[in-house]
């Protein structure tokens, strides 16, 4: 039921499926090469959050995590991208 | 000067290396050097068809490299171009003939004698790849605007880099009409995923098919859109790195849209 609610979708935008071609090819990509999967990045934007929580506040909403490939030195770069609402205030102490 | 030595490979089957390797390889004898082809797909070989040289072949790259003959041999000489000549793939034998030692044994003599060695690289990324590849200085990689095809060629990329040589990209069979409606990707898209040098645009064509009928290459035919870009590509090659890469258009004129409309009526 539910890919025939796709595919019905798939239909009304049909002219454009090269935005849905782009967007599948960037994950793919992606998992080919790291080999993780859809999972663990959730678990890691996850446990980024908590981390960068701990010093500022952040949107959790507007965190993204951008991974890029530089082919040319074999790498992957991971960019974590997050606008800083404030500082918390430092602990007692310390 | 010895001879460059060039792999034309993709890692999906199907995209244009034997029609591309061909067709550059004319082009390049067209603006006056030597040329050698090799067909690499062991057990599976179509540049000798494509070439319209398919009955005259006595000795294959096997034999050169096995001693059952001499490389001169299994040279074969297109009759339409005076410097183009093809070693072509053995039918009989299987990928494991060859060995990456005495592929580059190979063409290490032949760059002696020729300008360029342009080797047609079988689909997949084993032996056969593994084969093509060790002996060259440069790749091409060819793809097409498809998921599919930038998936396996973001791989092969990956595989040429890791063996030092840095790939340039011919995306073929581009269908303009599809890529205006945004159901093909463009060429910009494509780069984006396969951040490499660009070395060429060709367009999905009907003169590629009946030239291949024919046994005879895209380069020389004045109406050919596919041909001129793969010319384009040989000049890129030999030396004229400034001539601009052309974005296939729509082919259709204003007139022809035109028409079309007022027929629709
Ligand atoms: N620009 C083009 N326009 C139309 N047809 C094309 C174009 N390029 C290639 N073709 C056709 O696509 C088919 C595959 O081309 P070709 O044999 O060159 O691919 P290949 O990558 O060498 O395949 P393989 O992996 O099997 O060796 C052929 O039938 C060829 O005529
Ligand atoms: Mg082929």
């Amino acid at each position: 039921m539910f890919n025939l609610f796709k595919w019905f979708k798939c239909f009304k935008k049909s002219g454009q499926s090269k935005e849905t071609a782009k967007k599948r090819l960037q994950i793919t990509l992606l998992y080919d090469k790291l080999e993780i999967s859809k999972d663990i990045l959730d678990d890691l934007n996850q446990e980024i959050i908590e981390v960068i929580s701990r010093y500022f506040m952040i949107d959790k909403n507007a965190l993204t995590l951008d991974f890029r490939k530089a082919h040319h030195e074999h790498l992957s770069v991971l960019t974590v991208n997050t606008p800083i609402l404030g500082s918390k205030l430092k602990k007692a102490g310390s | 000067m010895p001879g460059r030595i060039i792999v034309i490979t993709s890692g999906k089957g199907g995209v244009g290396k034997t029609t591309a390797t061909f067709n550059i390889g004319a082009g390049l004898a067209v603006k006056g050097n030597r040329v050698v082809v090799i067909d690499m797909d062991i057990g599976l070989r179509n540049l000798d068809i494509v070439m319209g040289l398919e009955n005259r072949i006595v000795f294959t790259i096997v034999d050169a490299i096995n001693g059952r003959c001499r490389i001169k041999q299994a040279l074969i000489k297109n009759r339409k171009f005076d410097n183009l000549y093809l070693i072509p793939a053995s039918q009989s034998d299987n990928k494991d003939a060859l060995t990456p030692e005495s592929v580059i044994k190979l063409c290490e003599n032949l760059r002696k004698e020729f300008d360029f060695i342009l080797i047609d690289c079988p689909a997949g990324i084993e032996q056969g790849f593994v084969n093509s590849v060790s002996a060259a200085d440069e790749a091409i990689v060819v793809c097409t605007p498809e998921v599919t095809s930038i998936r396996d060629a973001d791989r092969v990329i990956g595989l040429l880099y890791s063996r030092q040589i840095t790939p340039k990209l011919l995306i073929n069979r581009i269908v303009p009409e599809m890529v205006a409606k945004r159901d093909m990707l463009n060429h910009k898209d494509v780069l984006e995923f396969l951040s490499i040098e660009l070395i060429g645009l060709v367009p999905m064509e009907e003169q590629v098919i009946i030239c291949t009928n024919n046994g005879i290459p895209l380069v020389t035919r004045k109406a050919s859109k596919a041909g001129e870009a793969f010319l384009r590509v040989a000049m890129r090659i030999n030396g004229d790195s400034n001539l601009p890469i052309e974005v296939p258009k729509n082919h259709k004129s204003f007139w022809d849209k035109i028409g079309v409309r007022l027929k629709k009526k």
